[in-house]
């Protein structure tokens, strides 16, 4: 079903790779076709936006845009791995500043509100589409999904190192419990309009419940 | 007259309901269109718009119908617990699991279109199912007074948190096609680790 993306050059393995006039050009049309799904999405949903409304919204032919990217869940993967590698990136920073495992914990849920505040339309497309029996796979099995239940194990770890938690953490358990703590907050925040403060005055409530049981003494 | 057409409103109306409820399970949402409905349920593209004002609205009705039947078994069911408190959560959410279930495509088509742009605002019960929290919050009030759930704790903090584990454990059922009893082995693991959180302690 996929079909191959158009050829690239062929370039010698040991040569200096400097972009041709083409590839340049290829990364140009990638990027615009990219931020015209990224807009469209957001104001239509997944369901929404055509592959031929984003080739018009990026002012090219729909032929450009299937040159680029296989079809619209394609474009829809690239937008979400991009977008979840940064938000990584901002949780991994943000947990290393907490004092206690709590903390860490808390500004990780919030580097994640945060970052989504700004484009909620875009997460409640995701979200819609995580629930389908197609694409719901492809999305939970993005690399940086991982990466996110890993901060939090390794926060919870720490804690056990720290002495705030028991040995006895069931760091696995505990870190899908969290994941889907700091998930089920999204509805809040997409449908109720919540303020970063009252998701995060929840997020701190549920932490507490879901690490009652580990805490030492 | 008038009761007569009223009635035949109604009779148009569950009949939409049915056949909207089969196809979405049998081909799913997306896949189904009104037409089809129609003509399933053998009436009017035109009439099943003059009861319901689009697909999504088809859908939240034909949840909202399901649900109450849910709750009547809940009800029957609630009085009959026994045991501890997280042991009876545990039977609460695995009525749910075993219900939902039983049409798992129209379950997950319908959290899916929760977050769909298509449903109004008021279809919408992924998420805020109220009565689910009542039926929660019923069972861990039940649970101080007799004496193993921490009057002190915040019982809606505790529902949330349980709340978070349902919704998201169905995922088990989106992703990896788990039947219920698999979701309620998770849950009940969940509901475990949560109960430590609100237990009461022992007096000193």
């Amino acid at each position: 079903m996929k079909h191959v993306p158009s050829t690239i050059e062929a370039t010698g393995e040991t040569e200096v790779r400097v972009p041709t006039r083409r590839a340049l050009a290829k990364q140009q049309t990638r990027a615009k076709v990219l931020a015209a799904a990224r807009r469209l999405f957001s104001e239509a949903g997944y369901e929404g936006a055509t592959i031929r409304d984003i080739a018009a919204e990026a002012g090219m032919s729909t032929g450009a845009v299937f040159a680029n990217f296989t079809d619209k869940s394609d474009l829809f993967r690239e937008i979400m791995v991009s977008d979840m590698e940064a938000l990584t990136e901002a949780m991994a920073e943000a947990s290393s500043r907490g004092r206690t495992v709590e903390d860490a914990l808390l500004r990780l849920f919030m580097a994640g509100y945060a970052f989504y505040k700004t484009q909620l339309p875009l997460a409640r497309a995701a979200f819609s589409i995580s629930w389908l029996p197609e694409q719901g796979p492809e999305l939970r099995t993005l690399p940086p999904v991982n990466a996110i239940h890993e901060l939090i194990t390794d926060q919870l770890n720490l804690g056990v190192e720290r002495g705030e938690l028991s040995q006895e953490v069931e760091a696995k358990l505990r870190t899908q419990m969290l994941f889907d703590c700091y998930l089920a907050n999204y509805p809040e925040a997409i449908f109720q309009g919540w303020s970063l403060e009252a998701l995060q005055a929840k997020s701190r409530d549920q932490i507490r419940v879901v690490l009652a049981g580990a805490r030492r003494g | 007259m008038a009761g007569v057409r009223k009635s035949q409103k109604e009779a148009t109306r569950q009949r939409v309901l049915d056949a909207a409820r089969d196809l979405f399970e049998s081909r799913g949402y997306e896949e189904t269109t009104v037409r089809e409905i129609a003509r399933h349920a053998e009436v009017s593209v035109g009439s099943v718009f003059t009861t319901f004002s689009s697909k999504g609205d088809i859908l939240s009705q034909v949840m909202a119908d399901r649900l109450d039947a849910l709750y009547a078994e809940l009800d029957r069911v609630a009085p009959h617990l026994r045991g501890s408190t997280p042991d009876r959560l545990r039977s609460l959410f695995a009525i749910h699991y075993a219900f939902e279930t039983r049409r798992t495509r129209l379950f997950l088509a319908h959290i899916a279109a929760a977050y769909n742009w298509t449903l109004s605002p008021a279809s919408r019960p992924y998420g805020r199912n109220l009565r689910l929290r009542q039926v929660v919050r019923d069972c861990l009030a039940e649970g101080v007074v007799r004496g193993d759930v921490d009057p002190a704790c915040d019982l809606d903090v505790v529902i949330d948190a349980l709340m978070a584990s349902y919704a998201w454990t169905y995922r088990l059922a989106a992703w990896d096609e788990a039947d219920a009893q698999a979701m309620s082995a998770v849950m009940d693991r969940h509901i475990g680790l949560i109960s430590q959180g609100f237990r009461a302690r022992p007096t000193a």
